[in-house]
């Protein structure tokens, strides 16, 4: 992947030479936390260049602290979890977090988020057929697990079926990408719907995929697919909700807490997760991603700046394809199983779009935390066991479920408002967003903080602190 | 495809060069052009003058659907005979398309109005939220009556009028009468769009608009109060097809009625091109002719059922490739 146009002089992303203001303030805003002339961070900047190992790492946490932090909380999540379960409030816990089962599929839709919010939010090409690299991923993994696939055999490495889902989507990217990006604005959005339109018609009625192609297929038996580091059996876990690596009770705390097989998966998985984010944040702060928001500043400008605009959008939709797939690779592999429904589908891209509006359109975390959002809604109002409404009509008495006003119960308020209408609540949000909140969480507080969340909050800290000391 | 099919171009050429079978699609064209158009229009008119592309267009025609059957189940009766089961068809035309106009109406002034100097993406992005809505909105209000969203309500269906269950014989095919009152009811809404483009005054201030949206505004027409009216009038024919779409058991009134044609009229109207009846026109003639061809073809010829659905994206593919503007839009791509 080319990072920077080998013909620009390497200090692009410089401020004073970005060919717009807009795109300056924005410069500025961005400024790169891992890089460290960039005085903005910290006074560690002023270090000797011969420092320690010991010194490098310190630095780095130092200017890394947000991530450090997220990281930690999502690392810690599945124990505060167990633990506040297992309090009197219990149940109340466990219908108002979200499960670790529902924080798996957080990591990997956040991932499909992200790389969605990488072209859309970035270029501003609407990419609405994104769920095309998702569902190319995912039935990728399913369909040579099932000896599909002509040449992959079945017993493929996973990490390697992953990196081949990036190639291809990478390819289909790229074609589908040297059509689309003649057009903008809204045909943009519309010719890249088209393609995934047709690649979904195709994958519901092809029938190779299954005896009933419009079910999907799944992986029947055998063995969980493996991640980890290549050629270390020690780091390799098998992630599957239930056919993946259990550990057993590690921490030995006489808690009961158990390491299950959804717990490792979650691991695995948030560190490839972790990996996806951390590369494309790489490229979004590098020269490269300079450009690909001057384009969606201004792109006549940009290519007056002598850009060649066309071959930067490629490149980034490939770029984007290629961790939508792995996206989808992972969701194939750790439910194993696919249906056109939960990948090709346009409400898929909508999955996205939605958590990329609240979590922040045009910043690279926070369509994460918009999922994140979403599916503590969706998991709240679940119809399930571990939903509000079950919760409700376990805990109000018979009485209360059947007084009311009007031949209305409380009880059919909570069938008909509360049961299973994710939908209603996360529209109403979404539609709030959008008119009054249009940069999200994440672009609202960057906003607040004058630059990147990563960048500011650490120093904000530290001077509301100084502030309190004194 | 369970064996690779493959067939020789002339055998196919051979048999679609019957003079029974070529009528016969032509037919089958026509009827679904028809319904195209209608599912289409009110899209086209909103995109056209206002550069939004609604997505909320086909949740408007589900709901129409659901309020034409409502207006038929209640009051069509086992003894209502055929003709006054035809006029009321027309009573819940009306009353969905008043209904749905003051909806869109009020979603224009409501939620769009209050971004339009914001990029025309947010637009769109406005109109997705409102999807969620509706559909759910609907799901509710279906359950509450003990309807299944997921299954077309057989019920409505059940109330058109036994002449159209028949079958007819036209020009050596025999065909339903349902579809000869598709095609009847498609010509009259593009003669009614037609009129209401050339004749009227909103009609006018959308041909102004479209064509050029700045001068429009100097010549001291008040395109606000144009884009809540045309926004209404979108929605409204919106609901109108839902009822037309209601009677016919390919479609039916359901909540997934809402998705299946949105992309239909996103296929038809980007085909036709920004700003352009007569493109729509045009492009749901050219949706619907590939439909037929692809269906006949996958009946006789090509075992892959997705045939028709897969060819209609691809000619959206196509068209845009070759020409980006789409049939009859204006050459210069990106305005919005």
């Amino acid at each position: 992947m080319a990072i920077s146009d080998p013909t620009e002089p390497a200090d692009r992303s410089d401020a004073s030479n970005a060919p717009d203001t807009t795109e300056a303030a924005e410069a500025t805003e961005e400024r790169d936390p891992a890089n460290p002339t960039d005085a903005a961070v910290t006074d560690a900047a002023d270090e000797p260049e011969t420092e320690s190992g010991a010194g490098y790492v310190r630095r780095l946490l130092g200017e890394q602290s947000v991530h450090v932090a997220v990281m930690l909380a999502f690392a810690l999540y599945p124990i505060v979890y167990a633990i506040l379960i297992r309090t009197p409030l219990g149940a109340e816990f466990d219908v108002f977090l979200p499960r670790i089962h529902t924080m798996v599929a957080v990591l990997y839709i956040g991932l499909f988020a992200m790389s969605f919010d990488f072209i859309s939010g970035y270029t501003g090409y609407l990419s609405f057929g994104h769920s095309l690299f998702y569902g190319v991923g995912a039935y990728l993994v399913v369909l040579t697990a099932t000896g599909k696939v002509p040449m992959l055999g079945t017993e493929t490495p996973f990490m390697a079926l992953l990196l081949i889902a990036g190639v291809l989507a990478v390819v289909i990217a790229v074609l589908v990408g040297l059509v689309s990006f003649r057009l903008t604005g809204v045909y943009f959005a519309m010719i890249t719907l088209g393609f995934a339109e047709v690649a979904h018609v195709f994958i519901r009625n092809w029938d190779r995929v299954g005896s009933n192609p419009r079910d999907g297929a799944t992986i029947a038996g055998g063995d969980g697919f493996a991640l980890g580091v290549p050629g270390v059996d020690a780091l390799q876990v098998e992630i599957g909700r239930i056919v993946g690596t259990s550990l057993g009770e590690v921490f030995g705390l006489g808690l009961g807490i158990e390491v299950d097989e959804v717990w490792v998966s979650f691991y695995a998985i948030g560190a490839v997760v972790a990996v996806c984010y951390f590369l494309m944040q790489r490229i979004v702060h590098s020269p490269f991603g300079r450009v690909m928001i001057a384009i969606r500043e201004n792109e006549e400008r940009a290519r007056a700046v002598g850009y060649d605009v066309y071959r930067f959008k490629l490149a980034a939709f490939a770029v984007s394809g290629f961790f939508a797939a792995i996206a989808g690779g992972l969701f194939a592999g750790y439910s194993r199983s696919v249906a056109p429904g939960n990948t090709f589908d346009l409400f898929h891209t909508a999955e996205a779009l939605l958590a990329a509006i609240i979590g922040g359109f045009g910043t690279l975390a926070g369509p994460l935390y918009g999922y994140l959002f979403t599916a503590s809604v969706e998991g709240v109002l679940s119809t399930e066991h571990h939903g509000v409404a079950r919760y409700l009509r376990r805990g109000l008495s018979d009485a209360m479920l059947s007084s009311g006003a009007g031949g209305v119960t409380v009880g059919d308020v909570i069938d008909v408002l509360v049961d299973g209408r994710a939908d209603l609540y996360l529209g109403i949000v979404f539609i709030l967003f959008v008119l009054y909140v249009p940069r999200g969480i994440l672009g609202t507080l960057r906003d607040r903080l004058g630059g990147t969340v990563a960048d500011r909050l650490p120093d904000r800290l530290r001077t509301t602190l100084r502030g309190l000391k004194r | 495809m369970t064996d690779p099919v493959v067939l020789s171009a002339v055998d196919v050429l051979v048999d679609l060069l019957q003079p029974g079978t070529l009528a016969r699609i032509l037919l089958d064209a026509l009827s679904k052009s028809a319904l195209y158009v209608v599912i289409a229009s009110g899209l086209s008119l909103i995109f056209g003058l206002m550069g939004v592309l609604n997505f909320a267009h086909g949740s408007l025609t589900m709901i129409g659907a659901y309020l034409g059957g409502a207006v038929m189940v209640a009051l069509v009766s086992s003894g209502t005979s055929g003709p006054v089961r035809f006029l009321l068809f027309f009573l819940a035309i009306a009353a969905a398309f008043g209904l749905l106009t003051l909806l869109g109406g009020a979603i224009e002034v409501a939620l769009i109005r209050p971004i339009y100097d914001r990029e025309p993406l947010f637009q769109i992005l406005l109109t997705f939220g409102v999807v969620l809505v509706l559909d759910e909105l609907a799901r509710i209000a279906v359950e509450l009556y003990g309807l299944q969203p997921q299954s077309e309500w057989q019920a409505a269906m059940g109330t058109a009028p036994g002449f159209l269950s028949n079958w007819y014989s036209v020009a050596g095919v025999s065909t339903r009468g349902l579809y000869l009152f598709e095609v009847l009811v498609g010509a009259l809404v593009v003669v009614a769009i037609w009129a209401f483009l050339t004749k009227t005054r909103y009609g006018l201030y959308i041909r102004a608009g479209s064509e050029d949206p700045e001068m429009t505004r100097a010549l001291g027409i008040d395109v606000r109060k144009a884009f809540t009216v045309v926004f209404g009038v979108g929605a409204g024919l919106a609901g109108l097809a839902g009822v037309v779409l209601m009677w016919d058991p390919r479609f039916g009134a359901s909540v997934p009625l809402g998705v299946e044609t949105l992309l239909v009229a996103f296929v038809v109207v980007i085909i036709g091109g920004l700003g352009s009846f007569r493109g729509t026109v045009v492009a749901a003639g050219v949706v619907g002719l590939t439909d037929a061809l692809m269906t006949w073809l996958f009946q006789n010829h090509v075992d892959f059922p997705g045939l028709p659905e897969m060819a209609m994206f691809l000619v959206l593919v196509g068209v845009l490739i070759v020409r980006p503007q789409g049939l009859f839009g204006v050459a210069e791509v990106g305005g919005h």
